[in-house]
């Protein structure tokens, strides 16, 4: 018998919106302009594929899912990486971080400000993130009260 | 965030609707982190320098930028040039290079192409507040300059670059300022640059303060380099040698350390190639090199029978210093190219596999296929 339980985490709202879809767990920070800085992430539909070979998740799409992980690192062309997937349509639905910074921040407002696009995102801390909440879970982020709910299904 | 009557009267378009914009964006972004206020500023250095097709968010908002007619507010350097002319390939994959380079000259750019900007150009001073991208000449200017500027992202140095402003927070606070981890070291064979990147993979977003060695500047450089590639430091220190480090009492601002890590002579041999014979292109110079530091390559190379092709990246000044030294003219010309484009860009585009050896961690990291050596182990590979 299996059953959906339904949780609910608070965070701290840093970029407001609401996106809710499945979520793509990553427990290693992620370079973003390593990430989206090959030459086949200029191929529409494959703009937002993980292409950094040092990353857990080389070669996953993060277009359309939640994506929870621990903080961003590298390049200061990261926020640019990130407007670019927003302005392209080719984001994650929303992002919990544990520890923002400006990089991932910039790309969310740059997006926000200049093409009325960006993706919310919740900071939240704790390391029970990834007990509660694996990969395939429903979950939804609420960027204005920072709540984050999660569906699961064990 | 306190907004003064100036930067109100901005924010309702009294200067035009591209600066409000970008003085709202900076208010936004300052705001997440609660920042107080925005601060005025020194200088900025902008890290959008690649003129690709990929990046069209980016040119859309230069375009509006320009078509308002606005210039940088403050001095502001730019990031190298890709290596657009040196391949068919890159001239395709960098076809907006030239629409680019006219954008950022209309901008009011100083046209320094280098990521080295501190070296020349835009040189801060202990304390000036600044806007800088970059990750490499970010953690150089706050770790060795004792200057202060957040790690910010491409766009937003030029919202900064445009208004004269960047909201104050992070690395321009003295409580962001000390250190949190105490990196001892246990090595016989001191790789700066190797150093640096096991310090970025295993403390990430920490301020580490490093027990004392006696770096040069290029350590310090290509050191930060690293730990900004493998990780996100934007400052570091190293006790009795950087400004804010005088003693460990004074990096950790009189504070306990959060934890102590120990780094070893295996941790840093453990990313150096066994295969020094595998690559067939043997890169220097990411950051870019100082005449300086070109010449010391040279001094190794010259009157030997090279086997790889090499290529030292430089900053433009320094490339035609070192053009004048008799290592320049001794140099196997054959085998040795000099440029003043940033490695990465120039080699990411290219249909064969890349068989790439450097001693620069941030390109080891960013460039797919490439291997790391020592500096040693580099100029041994160059005739192997």
């Amino acid at each position: 018998m299996r059953d959906m339980i339904t949780s609910e985490l608070q965070g701290r709202a840093l970029v407001a919106g609401y996106g809710s879809g499945p979520a793509l767990v990553s427990k290693t920070a992620i370079n973003f302009a390593a990430a989206f800085g090959r030459p086949q992430n200029a191929i529409p539909g494959r703009r937002a594929v993980i292409n950094d070979r040092h990353h857990e998740l080389f070669k996953q799409n993060i277009k359309g899912a939640v994506l929870l992980f621990p903080a961003c690192i590298g390049s200061t062309f990261t926020g640019m990486v990130l407007l670019q997937i927003m302005y392209k349509k080719e984001a994650p639905l929303a992002m919990v971080v544990q520890h923002a910074d400006p990089l991932l921040i910039a790309g969310s407002v740059l997006a926000k400000v200049w093409f009325n696009c960006g993706i919310p995102v919740v900071e939240y801390s704790r390391e029970d993130l990834y007990a509660l909440v694996r990969t395939g879970d429903i979950i939804s982020v609420n960027g204005v009260n920072g709540k984050i709910t999660i569906q699961t299904v064990r | 965030m306190r907004i003064d009557s100036e930067q109100d009267a901005i924010l309702k378009g009294d200067r035009g609707e591209v600066i409000s914009r970008a003085l709202r964006t900076l208010v936004d972004y300052g705001t997440v982190f609660n920042a107080k206020r925005l601060v005025p500023i020194k200088s900025a250095h902008l890290a959008g320098s690649f003129g690709t097709i990929s990046y069209g968010a980016y040119f859309h908002v230069l375009d509006q930028i320009l078509k308002e007619g606005v210039r940088v507010k403050v001095p502001t350097t730019i990031n190298p040039r890709p290596g657009h002319d040196i391949s068919l390939l890159n001239r395709i994959a960098f076809i907006k290079q030239n629409a680019l380079d006219y954008k950022l000259k209309a901008l009011g750019v100083i046209p320094n192409y280098s990521c080295a900007c501190y070296e020349q150009d835009n040189i801060p001073a202990a304390g000036d507040y600044l806007a800088w991208a970059e990750s490499s000449a970010v953690v150089f200017s706050n770790s060795v300059l004792g200057a202060r500027t957040n790690r910010n992202s491409v766009l937003i140095d030029l919202c900064s670059a445009i208004t004269g402003y960047t909201p104050e927070f992070g690395y321009l606070l003295d409580e962001n300022r000390s250190g949190n981890v105490a990196v001892k070291i246990k090595i016989n064979q001191m790789d700066a640059t190797a150093l640096g990147f096991i310090i970025g993979q295993k403390i990430v977003n920490k301020v580490p303060v490093i027990e004392h060695f006696d770096f040069s500047r290029s350590d310090l450089k290509n050191m930060g380099a690293a730990m900004a590639a493998a990780g996100s430091i934007g400052l570091f220190h190293v006790e009795g040698i950087t400004p804010e480090a005088s003693d460990i009492h004074t990096a950790f601002a009189g504070s306990e350390p959060e934890s102590t890590i120990t780094i070893t002579q295996s941790d840093l041999n453990s990313l150096r190639t066994k295969h020094l014979d595998n690559s067939r292109l043997v890169v220097f110079g990411c950051p870019h090199l100082t005449c300086k530091e070109a010449s010391d390559i040279a001094a190794h190379i010259t009157g030997k029978r090279l086997t790889k092709n090499i290529w030292l990246c430089m900053m433009p000044q320094a490339k035609s210093d070192f053009e004048k030294t008799d290592y320049y003219k001794t140099l196997d010309a054959s085998h040795v190219s000099v440029y003043c484009h940033c490695p990465l860009a120039a080699l990411t585009v290219q249909l064969r596999r890349k068989q790439v050896l450097t001693s620069s961690g941030k390109l080891y990291y960013y460039l797919e296929g490439t291997e790391y050596g020592t500096m040693e182990d580099c100029l041994k590979a160059c005739e192997t």
